[in-house]
């Protein structure tokens, strides 16, 4: 039954408390290391890749054959970019240009991508199996390989002569900020048509880069259906939707003076 | 009753046989906590790469007092689950020490929680601090399951406010219980949101996986142990008053009687919570120690006529049913490491030393009962004490106040002149927690190990 100090108690605890927390912060680096490693062996597609979650990083516009490069897609573990050769139309070659490294990931990339690689070539889509394991390389490696198959279908259009690839312009919004960050919206315009929508920036951290990850694609589609910037907004991610509409009003605003 | 043993080593012998001390578990179980914790902090350490600027330290502090928020919750809930480990080993009243102390800090760290990550949001929007309100507002009406954390939320902080000290000694006590009971409602609302917005579990299956088990197996006690036990207790011994008898001005007797009361598995010592099924009173519980070893057919506890619900207890009729719940409390034989045992009762804190001096195994003059009390009157049960002491050979000592009113000096000395060698005693006690103290100091200064002195104290 020792006596009690309800006053030293409290002051004990908190100070315990704030200390314990400031150290914790204090203790955390100013920059992913996984992702700054990544950067090192491609650092302008990581760069590019950090600002613009829904991708801005883009290859050269490949011909019928020739290399694309897909988005850089982050994951928990690092960024990883699918690299395709391209044959008559054709997957000749998958690879990844980066993928997680440091601790574990460096085993579980060695597994996960070759396999990876052989899945994508075989279907020839990014409709592949996930290898167990290495759930998030595998996710981020079906991500990348859609944006670069996305890229292997417009190339056509994309160069299909240079009186098409002058008429084809792209125009970029002004930022405009929400809640959650700043969105801005690029689109290209083709004969006077929307023929592609993407976010250079877009509300990421914490809650974000799940509400981003789930609206930007449904925006952008919508963009280029409509036409206009008159499109619905996504449910669950109204800020970042409105953020959206108004950047998509300015570039659409400059494209037409 | 149990039989007299006579003097001599044999005797001895035989009781040093039966004495079996059983540690308390606190130790480790504060260990697991601790761990429990760490665990935590790891969580979130392994869920963050990097921390950019301030607003990543200011959210990122939110989360960390968050995730311990969430976790302590179920610890604070946990320990009134009335668990036996926890009531029966470590202590009714440590147990419930331990809640009021992490309620308070877990309450710190919610309002932390909520006051950090809206900032960190309002900065990450570009709003001042001023906005935090529209903030906040703004999140609770966008974010998933925001809404109930909010409503949650609210109800913790309406529960801390009716809890500290000089409002909670204004507020009619089955006032402060009913609200205290919106924890669970509040625990409930607030845990979805954890799970859904929470960064850590909506990208980490492993710690939901985790998260959902540790409030599973809160649930699972609290259900069990608070709810199903105490059902079944009371079906199969189906109490009642059998009588209630007036011991001294302002202390009752109450005899109860049901089916194999024996069976119930309580100790001298021991509490249980009493409900009794009659006008007024059947929406409260309250604590009283049982003041005799439990018999078959009878078991009896004596009250002092402090409170509300203590004084009604007079006006009881034969025959009300009686909804109990227990047994609940450590202060039994299995505290006890030595041959030698002193009993100090304070005032009505007779009642389970009464029980203890009439149970505890040992020789003659080993076992001796202090009895303080105002007057000679006040000695309530005096008669049964000196009978128990004649038989057993124990001694039966009492200290009231001088006749103008002067209190008897409970020193180290005088305490060392009564028993000679009162450091080789195990030391139980009940009583006012001014009394409690002081004893406790004169007892220690007389050389007796603070590890054997046993107390229960029901002060927060």
């Amino acid at each position: 039954m020792r006596k009690s100090h309800p006053v030293r108690r409290v002051v004990l605890a908190t100070a315990a408390t704030v200390s314990g927390v400031v150290l914790l912060l204090s203790l955390k680096p100013a920059s992913d290391p996984a992702a700054a490693s990544a950067a090192g062996a491609a650092p302008q597609a990581t760069a590019a890749g950090q600002e613009s979650p829904q991708g801005g990083s883009r290859g050269a516009a490949p011909a019928g054959s020739g290399t694309v490069t897909g988005d850089a897609v982050r994951t928990r573990y690092g960024a990883v970019q699918v690299r395709l050769t391209v044959g008559n139309g054709r997957i000749t070659k998958a690879e990844a240009v980066q993928a997680p490294t440091g601790g574990l990931s460096d085993q579980k990339t060695q597994l996960a991508v070759p396999k990876l690689n052989q899945e994508a070539v075989a279907a020839g889509t990014a409709d592949i199996d996930a290898v167990s394991g290495a759930t998030y390389t595998s996710e981020g490696y079906r991500k990348s390989l859609q944006s670069a198959l996305d890229r292997m279908e417009q190339a056509p259009s994309g160069a299909s002569g240079s009186s098409g690839a002058a008429r084809a312009r792209t125009v970029t919004g002004k930022a405009v900020r929400t809640q959650y960050g700043p969105v801005q919206v690029r689109i290209t315009v083709t004969d006077g048509r929307i023929t592609r929508a993407e976010a250079v920036q877009a509300p990421t951290g914490g809650l974000s880069d799940r509400k981003t990850q789930l609206a930007v694609p449904k925006l952008n589609q919508e963009a280029v259906a409509a036409g206009t910037a008159d499109i619905d907004a996504v449910s669950g991610a109204t800020y970042t939707s409105t953020g959206y509409r108004q950047s998509l009003q300015s570039a659409l605003d400059q494209a037409g003076g | 009753m149990t039989t007299t043993l006579a003097g001599g080593r044999a005797a001895r012998r035989q009781t040093m046989r039966r004495i079996r001390p059983r540690r308390s578990p606190a130790v480790p179980l504060l260990l697991a906590v601790w761990a429990g914790a760490a665990a935590v902090l790891w969580l979130w350490w392994h869920d963050t790469p990097s921390i950019a600027d301030d607003t990543g330290r200011i959210l990122g502090a939110g989360r960390i007092t968050g995730l311990l928020a969430g976790y302590l919750m179920a610890l604070v809930v946990l320990q009134m689950a009335r668990v036996p480990a926890l009531e029966r080993r470590v202590g009714s009243d440590r147990v419930a020490r331990w809640h009021a102390m992490s309620g308070r800090y877990t309450l710190c760290l919610v309002v932390a929680h909520v006051f950090l990550v809206m900032w960190g949001y309002a900065r990450q929007a570009g709003r001042s601090l001023g906005d935090l309100v529209q903030q906040t507002a703004d999140s609770v009406g966008q974010l998933p399951d925001m809404g109930k954390a909010a409503v949650g939320t609210g109800l913790f902080v309406v529960i801390g406010l009716t809890s500290i000290g000089p409002v909670r000694r204004r507020l009619p006590y089955d006032t402060w219980y009913h609200v205290h009971l919106l924890t669970y409602a509040a625990v409930f609302l607030t845990f979805w949101h954890q799970i859904t917005t929470g960064n850590d579990f909506a990208v980490e299956p492993a710690a939901r996986t985790f998260w959902y088990g540790l409030y599973g197996a809160v649930t699972a006690l609290v259900v069990w142990y608070r709810v199903l036990a105490p059902i079944r207790l009371n079906l199969r011994h189906r109490m009642y008053v059998e009588a209630v008898i007036e011991e001294t001005p302002g202390i009752v007797s109450v005899l109860i009687g049901g089916r194999r009361l024996h069976r119930m598995g309580a100790e001298a010592g021991q509490f249980f919570r009493w409900r009794f099924l009659a006008p007024g009173m059947r929406f409260s519980s309250h604590p009283y120690s049982l003041s005799a070893a439990p018999r078959p057919g009878m078991l009896r506890i004596t009250v002092k006529a402090i409170g509300d619900h203590s004084a009604r207890l007079r006006e009881l009729a034969p025959g009300t049913k009686v909804w109990a719940e227990g047994p609940y409390g450590a202060l039994t034989a299995q505290r006890r490491s030595r041959g030698k045992v002193l009993l100090v009762a304070g005032g009505v804190g007779i009642t389970p030393m009464r029980a203890l001096f009439e149970t505890l195994p040992g020789a003659a003059g080993d076992i001796t009962l202090l009895y303080r009390a105002n007057t000679t009157r006040d000695l309530a049960l005096w008669d049964e004490l000196a009978a128990i002491a004649e038989e057993r050979g124990a001694r039966l000592m009492y200290a009231v106040n001088s006749p103008e009113g002067e209190r008897p000096d409970i020193s180290a000395e005088n305490l060392r002149r009564k028993i000679p060698d009162i450091d080789r005693h195990d030391v139980f006690m009940c009583g006012p927690p001014g009394f409690a103290q002081s004893v406790y100091e004169a007892l220690r200064e007389a050389g007796v190990p603070a590890r054997r002195i046993h107390h229960e104290s029901f002060e927060m």
